[in-house]
C-alpha cells in the first residue's frame, strides 16, 4: 500500500438520514480511506435504521406505537440519544422538546402516519420515562421525534469510527450539520436568508456546526408557538449532537440560550434579515466569554 | 470582501472510481439501453417518477450484478449517483458521484473570520470561491430517493429478464 501523502483527500457522499451525508478524510492513502469511509457510512446507516421516525422497523417507531402501553426495550444507541434529548430538555426547562410532534399532530399540523396512536396534545418531555436496561415508557400517548439530534449523533459516531481507524484529519457533513476533526482549520460558509447577499465564513477545527431555522418548522417547547421563519441560527459546539440541540434552543429562546451556551463551550450566530446588526448577523456567547 | 460565484459543486467519485469501488476487481461490460415508449410508460407507472430520457446507462458484472448511473435535477441542484444491484436486483450500494448546487444571483462573502475552541491560526483568511462546506441549506435527498425508485422500476421492466 502506498504511504499517505499530505495531499491525499478522499471524499464520498451517500443519501442517508433524509439528506446527503458527505465524509472526507485527508492525509490517508485512498484505499485505506475508502475502507474507513465505508465503515463510517455503515455506522450512520445503523443510526438511521434505529431512529427513523417514519420507518416501521425503527426503535423510534416501536416506541411511538407501544411505549404508552408498556415499557419498550431499545438499542443502546437509541437509549443514548433519548437520554441526551431528555438532558437538553431539563437544561432548557422544556424549550428543547423532542415530543413537540405530539402537539403538532394533535392540532392537525402534522399528518398522522397509519398505525400510530393519536398523541395526547398535552404530552411533553416529562412524560418520557427512562427505565433500567434500556427500557423506555411514555406516561401518555406521544410522538418522539429525534430528527436533528439523531442526525448530529450519527455525525459524531462517524467521526469516532474514522478516528479509531487512524484518520487524523477529516469532516463528516450531514446536510449542513457537520463536524471537523484534526489539526487543520476547515472553512464553513453559513447560508443567510434568501434576501441576504452575504455568506459569513467560519474557520473551525475539532468542532461541529449545526444550523436550524429559515423554514417555519420549529417550535418553542414551552409555549408551543412557532418560531419566526425568517430567523436562522448556526451553533458551533464541541460535538454535532450538542450543536444541533442548542441551535433549536437558540432559535426558540435566544435569551435562555445566552446563559446555556457557555456551559457547553458553544457559540451561536443568529441571522435575522430584519435585524440591524452586521448584515443581519449577531453573535451570542462569544468564545472569549466562555471558559473554553 | 470578495464576490464569489454562488455555486457549490463537488465531485466525489469519477465513473471509473465508482465502478472500481462498487464492483471491486470485477469486469463490467457496458449494457446501456434505450427503452421503448411502452417500457418508459411502465417505469413511470410503476415508480410514479417521470423519466427525463429513455436512455438507461447500465453496466453488467460477470456475477450478474448491475451498475446503474443516473442524474437527478432538483430546484437548485444537479446530482449524479450510481446504484449497485446484485444479480437478483437488490440494492447493494448507492454512491453520489457529483453534486452541483446553485443559489442564483451573486453572494458577497464578507471577511468574517471566526475561530473556536481555543485554536489559533496566524494565517490570514484568503477569500476565494472554493466553498467546501455550507451549513444552513436545507438539503433533501428526495430527488435521489425518487431516482432510486425509478431505477428499480427500470430494472424490473427492462433489465431483469
Amino acid at each position: 500500500m502506498p504511504p499517505p501523502s499530505p495531499t491525499d483527500r478522499t471524499e464520498r457522499a451517500r443519501p442517508l438520514l433524509g439528506t446527503h451525508v458527505a465524509i472526507r478524510v485527508a492525509q490517508m492513502a485512498p484505499p485505506q480511506a475508502h475502507r474507513l469511509i465505508d465503515a463510517a457510512f455503515d455506522g450512520i446507516a445503523e443510526i438511521h435504521r434505529l431512529m427513523s421516525f417514519h420507518e416501521s422497523g425503527s426503535d423510534l417507531y416501536r416506541l411511538n406505537q407501544q411505549a404508552a402501553h408498556r415499557p419498550v426495550q431499545v438499542d443502546a444507541e437509541t437509549w443514548r440519544v433519548v437520554s441526551a434529548a431528555q438532558a437538553f430538555s431539563r437544561a432548557s426547562a422544556g424549550c428543547f422538546d423532542a415530543t413537540i410532534a405530539s402537539t403538532l399532530a394533535a392540532s392537525g399540523l402534522l399528518p398522522c402516519p397509519g398505525g400510530m396512536p393519536i398523541p395526547d396534545a398535552g404530552a411533553d418531555w416529562r412524560d418520557v420515562e427512562l427505565l433500567p436496561d434500556h427500557h423506555i415508557r411514555f406516561r401518555r400517548p406521544l410522538w418522539l421525534d429525534l430528527g436533528g439530534i439523531a442526525k448530529g449523533y450519527a455525525v459524531d459516531r462517524a467521526v469516532e469510527v474514522l478516528r479509531q481507524g487512524g484518520a487524523v484529519q477529516g469532516c463528516v457533513n450531514a446536510g449542513g450539520d457537520l463536524r471537523v476533526f484534526g489539526p487543520e482549520l476547515e472553512r464553513v460558509h453559513l447560508l443567510s436568508a434568501a434576501t441576504s447577499n452575504t455568506m459569513p465564513v467560519l474557520e473551525i477545527s475539532d468542532a461541529a456546526v449545526a444550523s436550524s431555522g429559515g423554514d417555519g418548522m420549529h417550535f418553542d417547547g414551552v409555549t408551543r408557538v412557532g418560531v419566526d421563519r425568517r430567523i436562522r441560527v448556526s451553533v458551533v459546539a464541541l460535538d454535532c449532537m450538542t450543536a444541533d440541540a442548542l441551535s433549536k434552543i437558540v432559535l426558540a429562546n435566544p435569551g435562555l440560550a445566552e446563559s446555556l451556551l457557555p456551559q457547553y463551550c458553544a457559540v451561536a450566530y443568529i441571522n435575522d434579515p430584519h435585524g440591524d446588526a452586521d448584515n443581519g448577523w449577531r453573535t451570542i456567547a462569544a468564545p472569549e466569554a466562555s471558559s473554553c | 470582501m470578495a464576490a464569489v460565484s454562488p455555486a457549490y459543486a463537488v465531485t466525489y467519485l469519477s465513473l471509473d472510481q465508482a465502478q472500481a469501488l462498487m464492483f471491486p476487481g470485477a469486469l463490467l461490460t457496458p449494457a446501456s439501453k434505450i427503452l421503448t415508449a411502452e417500457q418508459v410508460a411502465a417505469v413511470e407507472k410503476g415508480s410514479g417518477v417521470r423519466m427525463s430520457s429513455p436512455q438507461v446507462q447500465a453496466w453488467r458484472s460477470v456475477d450478474g450484478g448491475w451498475f446503474l448511473l443516473d442524474q437527478v435535477i432538483g430546484k437548485h441542484e444537479l446530482i449524479s449517483y450510481a446504484l449497485a444491484l446484485d444479480a437478483s436486483g437488490v440494492i447493494r450500494q448507492v454512491e453520489i458521484l457529483d453534486y452541483r448546487e446553485s443559489y442564483g444571483g451573486e453572494i458577497r462573502v464578507p471577511a468574517w473570520r471566526k475561530q473556536f475552541v481555543g485554536k489559533k491560526s496566524g494565517a490570514p483568511l484568503l477569500l476565494d470561491d472554493d466553498i467546501k462546506n455550507i451549513s444552513g441549506a436545507t438539503l433533501s435527498c428526495r430527488h435521489i430517493t425518487e431516482g432510486i425508485r425509478k431505477m428499480l422500476a427500470v430494472y424490473a421492466t427492462a433489465l431483469a429478464h
